[in-house]
């Protein structure tokens, strides 16, 4: 009897251990999605100095681009779809600067009204989304998922996919920013944009590029978290723009790596206590991060200073 | 009670409701500076809460809720504004004292998108997704008014209370108070450094601002006799953002022409118009898109709105102030005086 008793928790706790290493499986597939939108969102906010309020928005438009690509027009492979979407969305992101952003930016100092502005661009292309594509939940067109073990973590081929993305992205910004000359423009304009300016870096050039791999990395954030997440809806990004917002802000706002480093922990964060509360609130938690680092922490982990 | 008077009174409900509730996002964004991106979602805890404490118990009803004690019309109304006003002060207290204007927007959009999470999955508090309804009609026992006769009279209500609020922000705006209220909205360092609590004054205009939301809120359940989380997503927000800048920032009779013209006939009449077949939802959709894109159109072309803030007249540094001769009569705009040549008075673009 008491054998029994002591096999059953001994059981039990295996099961919880079981439950945590699924949890922290997923916790990274979350933390890919986020660390590339998060260091999307960071890129183009060191560059221009504002926050975009559509970027949720942006992601969910490349997600149907690569929807599009993938189910109705070409029918090509998900992840080839994915690619060419992100890529669209990135030209997407320098067309709606050029023509939109940029003249508000430049014609009026103070930052309410470009933010205003990009608060309405979130709520045009939330709703030409909507035009479009219905509120239906709609579906990638993909090869069944094959489940590989890795000790007690499980993740499916394309979870492993999008962790690959994930990682080969974030190689590719740090090799960008610290050893081309792009890169280095790209910091030297988010340092001091005048200063970077009377140096000789054409900030134009600077802001064009960086909107177009902001947009890029916003559809291949979108695209991916329609795959992890099965299915794909006009409003899916903008309910993720406050797990983003809370990844950016735990790192420090404006800092990339810092931003993956809030994606890190904010991915795990959530899933992980997801195995312990109802999942319904998992995206929660990363707002309880959030308000925990705005009062113990306000300029975050990685702080850039004279900032915030 | 023909077709088209019910319609009518419904928008005129619209427009002295979205008046409220642009006067009190005006005292927050246009008056203070404050960008409240989390504004519905205390428009949200004003509605729900003046419903629960209209409703009966939850026991028996089929609804989860809290509270249920079966209120009378304007207590109810009146605690719901309150309760949007204390969770003001919740919210500055963490979020407004540390940070710069995008940092808060950032902070406030991320609330109200938890916000409608918590209130949509948690059924216990105010029913999750299905929202609350069945929220007794106010005075329909008393005056014996069916859903027809309901309609207009409690248009007139809200008009009643739209004209007494007005009163009363008027008041507020033209105070000592309202004058600090610009001071910060045009140079916080300035006021701080003229000896203002910019926070204090923050907190103060937050208050106030949420209040109105609350109303604005109450009024709107009790209109319409139910409430749910996917009226408050911050797209929302955005109809209210568009009524101001439209009208024109930091004045109410722009916050009218905005009310007017936006939510009146912009938001709510195409809601009459018949669907399209086979695109259910395509004319809303296509509606808040001409919305987003007019107010991006407006601030370009007309950044000061449809009626201007009225300059106000500087007083000059220790002038005495002049006597205000009747409504609408100049008073000593000591703010403009006491700050630095650069800094302007108005919330004109620069």
């Amino acid at each position: 009897m008491v054998l029994l008793a002591f096999a059953s928790v001994e059981g039990g706790q295996g099961q919880g251990m079981q439950l945590f290493w699924l949890s922290v499986g997923f916790g990274l597939v979350t933390a890919s999605v986020l660390a590339i939108s998060a260091v999307g969102l960071s890129l183009q906010f060191g560059i221009t100095n504002y926050i975009n309020f559509a970027y949720g928005d942006f992601m969910a438009l490349g997600a149907y681009f690569s929807y599009a690509l993938n189910n109705e027009l070409l029918h090509l492979d998900i992840w080839v779809a994915t690619v060419i979407g992100s890529l669209g969305m990135g030209a997407l992101a320098v067309l709606l600067n050029h023509f939109v952003l940029a003249p508000f930016a430049r014609r009026f100092h103070k930052t309410f009204y470009v933010l205003i502005v990009t608060f309405g661009l979130s709520l045009v292309l939330l709703n030409l989304e909507y035009s479009i594509w219905g509120a239906d939940v709609r579906f990638f067109n993909m090869s069944l998922d094959r489940a590989h073990h890795f000790g007690p973590v499980l993740l499916t081929t394309s979870q492993i996919i999008v962790m690959g993305i994930a990682v080969v992205t974030m190689l590719a910004v740090h090799t960008l920013l610290k050893v081309t000359r792009l890169g280095k423009s790209m910091r030297a304009m988010s340092d001091n944009t005048s200063l970077a300016m009377t140096s000789g870096i054409d900030t134009k050039r600077i802001t064009t590029i960086t909107w177009f791999i902001s947009g890029s990395l916003a559809g291949l954030s979108g695209s991916v978290l329609g795959i992890t997440e099965g299915n794909l809806t006009p409003a899916a990004g903008e309910l993720f723009l406050f797990v983003i917002f809370a990844s950016v802000i735990v790192g420090g706002v404006g800092s990339i790596y810092g931003a993956m480093a809030g994606a890190l922990l904010i991915g795990l964060a959530t899933e992980v206590s997801a195995a312990y509360i109802n999942p319904a609130y998992k995206l929660d938690i990363a707002f309880v991060i959030l308000i925990v680092t705005l009062l113990v922490r306000p300029s975050g982990l990685f702080a850039r200073p004279g900032r915030a | 009670m023909s077709g088209t008077w019910y319609y009518v009174f419904t928008l005129v409900f619209f427009f002295f409701d979205y008046f409220i509730l642009a006067m009190g996002l005006n005292i927050q964004y246009g008056e203070t500076g404050i960008l409240n991106f989390a504004y519905i979602g205390f428009v949200a805890i004003g509605a729900y809460m003046t419903g629960v404490l209209s409703l009966p118990s939850s026991a028996g009803t089929g609804q989860y809720y809290i509270l249920g004690l079966s209120l009378p019309f304007p207590v109810n109304l009146l605690l719901g504004g309150l309760s949007a006003s204390a969770f003001a002060v919740l919210v500055a207290l963490i979020a407004l004292r540390r940070l710069r204007t995008d940092y808060l927007a950032m902070v406030l959009i991320s609330l109200s998108l938890v916000l409608y999470d918590i209130s949509n999955n948690y059924v216990p508090l105010f029913n999750g997704a299905d929202g609350l309804y069945n929220v007794p009609e106010p005075f329909a026992g008393a005056l014996h008014l069916n859903t027809n006769s309901f309609i207009p009279v409690f248009a007139g209500v809200t008009g009643a209370i739209a004209l007494l609020l007005w009163f009363v922000m008027s008041r507020v705006t033209r105070s000592p108070a309202g004058r600090t209220f610009r001071a910060i909205r045009d140079d916080d360092v300035v006021a701080a450094a003229l000896g203002k609590d910019v926070f204090r004054q923050q907190l103060k205009s937050m208050i106030i601002g949420s209040f109105y939301a609350g109303i604005g809120g109450g009024l709107l359940i009790q209109f319409s006799g139910s409430f749910n989380p996917t009226a408050w997503l911050p797209g929302e927000t955005f109809v209210v953002f568009a009524v101001i800048l439209v009208g024109g920032v930091g004045n109410n009779i722009g916050l009218i022409v905005g009310s007017l013209l936006v939510e009146t006939l912009l938001v709510h009449l195409p809601a009459f118009l018949p669907a399209i077949p086979g695109a259910p939802g395509l004319i809303e959709y296509f509606d808040a898109v001409v919305v987003g894109a007019l107010l991006m159109a407006m601030l370009w072309f007309r950044p000061q709105g449809i009626v201007p803030e009225r300059v106000r007249k500087a007083a000059r540094m220790g002038a005495r102030e002049r006597p205000a001769d009747g409504p609408g009569g100049l008073v000593g705009e000591d703010v403009a005086a006491l700050a630095p040549a650069g800094a302007r008075a108005g919330g004109r673009a620069r």
